[in-house]
């Protein structure tokens, strides 16, 4: 039986490998274990090694190719005339998952050609160790069709040397699940697909060969079919090609040179070093630049724009929201994250208008985005900016924490989102809500404060 | 107080911890009636005989071995290494041998052995008599590594050494032997990994070594009359190093330059400045800059050979800058 020779994973974030050279030609016989090419990762150029004996087909990725994790890049014949005839794989498998060289796993698992599998990111079985050949899939830990958040653990591996979990590095909803706890999977095979959209009726299946050729041959949709390239190429190569993008617009616009005491003094003194920037101080700011900083217009003037901005505010006893967290790790065992329970608590007191908002919180000058999961808004996920697909999700609510500040009276006014402020009185917990006019009704916007006030003041009655 | 040379000062040390303890001898080419080239023994051999100031064939490697074996056997020699540059000869006896006998015998051998000899360059000795090779034995642990800055330091650490139990290397700056400070008559030691606070200043620390320290109250002075405050400090030991007095001073000033003779890649000035970046990072206001010898073979030339080693010229720019907030290798 002929074997597809993928490009491997050689690293855990790894997405494409660069083929530096071929070190077999088409058509020259193979021995198990003999290198094939040579692939160069971000971090290392190692060789891989033919999986199966036999006479090497013609190759579809030439030497220099960034190609992706898990695209077939060559197929290995059993025979000399079946390489020679065999020609392309990506030919075959990339227009008609259901060729002839795949008819074998196919007849096996008839429903995986039948099944029309979701479109989106695939999820492949990563390559623990540099020998791994397979990988056995453990247990899910997301069920199919259930939401996944960056860094949420999808399923654990377990190698021959260990047992790991290995976690998205997209959000999404899980849509399709190609492998069933047990599974032995061979690395780089699709176990799952995450889909952008949340699934009607998500796919179940368990692992059979042949299918990771065929789910994101469906993503590409009929493009691929006049493409050079295998189809499996489609989906990986869309989103690496674009990541580096963002993260280039995100240097540029979001860090601040500054001296790490500069950095510290800020910080402590509550002071917003992208002040300086926005009234043209050259970066690098050093200490004395603080000075600078210190004698900009006081931050409760009144600035252009958000004059019209309403203000309330509430007050109420500090350690609530301690007490609340302490509590919840006695019961639970880790510590809370304060951000996504002061982000689910927000979430919850904006319910009555939005089902599921998005809610910034910005601490210590850093901001992270939340999605509440459910009704409760305590179990609710951070957002990955990145993952998004033409921009960053909006939020519907800033929640900007100065807790640890100094300031303990605000009067911004808002931004392209109603802002609330955390603050410290003394003991006490100020809590202000500004808000343009237009983001929210004055209905809205007393029942908003109201009702995070509450939260606040008694964490423990949010849960009843 | 009286002043007399790094040399006599030198010659001291050896003299008086020899008069007290018997075993301690010492060892070397051209030790005993020449007083070695740069005089600084002479007139040891009158008072303690050809056994104890003891002339060698030329063969480092042979005589080191000789005092490594010394020293296991209860003696306290003293080896009289004739340049810096020999430290290559000696690699052996010296860092697997005497390093490392404490350690791999559990604590029941001990190589109570001290090898002086010298680094530093503008002495027009070319490049295989004028280098700093300081950094090689620090980097082996079982060695201790002594710089003096001064004749005060040389004969406080020399006596210190003597009576250490463990090996320690004693790097004299060959130009400085007969730079002359206050020396006390009466006996006193340097404790080692105690570092000597020189200056007081509040804008920047300025770590030298050996003969640098020299260059960094130079710069210091000139500097003052800038009102830039600096701190000067000389670490005295950079095995032991006192890393404590380093970093408090920089948590106070904020900047600091490392100045030392050695090489500048992979040297002294990259290990205390990367020191300060672990302990001082959220307290430093700029890079903490590094200041050492041109990667080059020192050359011969004089012209060319000046310029391979810090200056005060060097050290004061560096020092406007870093306080100026310019940034220094802008990105």
């Amino acid at each position: 039986m002929p074997h597809d020779v993928i490009m491997p994973a050689l690293g855990m974030a790894q997405q494409t490998g660069k083929i530096v050279s071929w070190l077999k030609q088409a058509g020259d016989p193979v021995a198990l274990g003999e290198p094939l090419m040579e692939v160069e990762t971000d971090k290392a150029t190692m060789e891989v090694e033919a999986q199966a004996a036999g006479y090497l087909g013609s190759v579809s990725a030439a030497a220099g190719e960034d190609v992706p994790v898990g695209a077939v890049v060559a197929r290995i014949a059993d025979t000399a005339e079946e390489a020679e005839a065999g020609g392309s794989p990506s030919g075959k498998a990339s227009g008609e998952p259901s060729g002839d060289q795949s008819s074998e796993p196919q007849a096996d698992a008839p429903k995986a050609a039948a099944t029309k599998l979701p479109e989106g990111a695939t999820v492949i079985m990563p390559a623990l160790g540099m020998t791994q050949d397979t990988g056995r899939l453990v247990a899910w830990a997301k069920q199919p069709g259930e939401a996944v958040a960056v860094g949420d653990t999808l399923f654990e591996v377990e190698t021959d040397k260990s047992t790991m979990e290995v976690e998205a590095d997209k959000a999404g909803w899980l849509a399709a699940v190609l492998a069933a706890a047990g599974d032995d999977v061979p690395v780089g095979e699709t176990v799952a697909i995450i889909s952008k959209d949340e699934p009607d009726t998500p796919v179940v299946e368990s692992y059979s060969p042949g299918k990771a050729a065929a789910a994101p041959a469906k993503d590409s949709g009929d493009k691929a079919a006049s493409d050079a390239a295998p189809a499996p190429a489609k989906a990986p190569a869309k989103a690496s090609a674009k990541a580096p993008a963002k993260a280039g617009a995100k240097a540029a616009g979001g860090r601040i040179l500054a001296s790490p005491k500069a950095r510290r003094l800020a910080l402590q003194e509550g002071l917003d070093l992208s002040r300086l920037v926005e009234a043209g101080y050259a970066q690098p700011y050093h200490v004395k630049d603080l000075e600078t900083l210190r004698a900009l217009p006081a931050l409760g003037a009144p600035q252009a724009g958000t004059s019209a901005s309403a203000r309330l505010t509430a007050r109420v006893a500090g350690e609530g929201l301690q007490n609340f967290c302490a509590w919840v790790a006695d019961e639970g065992g880790s510590a809370p994250d304060e951000g996504a329970v002061v982000a689910g608590f927000a979430a919850a007191s904006l319910s009555d208008t939005n089902p599921s908002p998005i809610i910034a919180i910005d601490r210590w000058g850093a901001r992270t985005l939340y999605c509440a999961g459910d009704e409760l808004g305590v179990a609710i996920g951070e957002v990955q900016p990145d993952d998004g697909d033409d921009q960053d999700p909006q939020p519907a609510l800033l929640v900007r924490d100065l807790r640890d500040s100094r300031l303990t009276s605000v009067q911004l006014g808002a931004e392209e989102q109603p802002v609330i402020t955390l603050t410290r009185e003394g003991a006490d917990l100020a809590i202000t809500l500004e808000y343009a006019p237009g983001q929210l009704s004055q209905a809205g916007a007393i029942a908003l404060l109201e009702g995070l006030s509450g939260r606040l003041d008694m964490p423990l009655r949010h849960l009843l | 107080m009286r002043e007399i040379t790094l040399s006599k000062a030198v010659n001291e040390a050896i003299a008086e911890e020899m008069r007290r303890d018997e075993t301690v001898f010492l060892l070397g080419e051209d030790v005993a009636e020449a007083g070695t080239p740069f005089k600084v023994l002479a007139g040891l051999v009158e008072e303690f005989g050809t056994d104890r100031i003891m002339d060698t064939p030329i063969s480092e490697p042979g005589f080191t071995g000789i005092a490594v074996g010394a020293a296991l056997t209860g003696m306290r020699p003293v080896v009289d290494l004739m340049f810096g540059d020999f430290l290559f000869l000696v690699m052996d006896q010296l860092c697997n041998q005497a390093a490392k006998a404490c350690y791999m015998s559990g604590g029941k051998l001990t190589v109570p052995m001290v090898l002086r000899t010298n680094l530093g360059a503008t002495r027009r000795s070319a490049a295989q008599h004028s280098q700093s090779l300081h950094a090689l034995v620090a980097h082996i642990p079982g060695l201790k590594v002594a710089m003096p800055s001064s004749a005060y330091e040389a004969k406080g650490l020399m006596k210190t050494a003597i009576r250490d139990n463990n090996p320690v290397v004693i790097f004299e700056d060959k130009l400085m032997y007969n730079d002359k400070a206050e020396v006390p008559e009466e006996e006193f030691l340097i404790p080692f990994g105690v570092a000597n606070v020189r200056r007081q200043g509040k804008d920047i620390t300025l770590i030298g070594t050996s003969s640098m320290v020299q260059i960094a109250d130079e710069a210091a002075k000139i500097l003052a009359a800038e009102g830039i405050e600096c701190e000067v400090i000389d670490p005295r030991t950079i095995v032991p190093l006192d890393e404590a007095t380093l970093v408090e001073s920089v948590k106070k000033t904020s900047r600091a330059i490392v100045i030392d003779e050695g090489h500048q890649s992979y040297g002294i000035t990259g290990e205390i400045a990367s020191r300060l970046n672990e302990k001082a990072f959220y307290h430093l206001d700029a890079p903490v800059l590094r200041m050492g010898a041109m990667d080059v073979p020192v050359p011969f030339s004089p012209a060319l050979e000046d310029l391979t080693v810090p200056t005060v010229d060097q050290v004061v720019e560096a020092a406007r800058k870093l306080c100026a907030g310019d940034m220094i290798h802008a990105a």
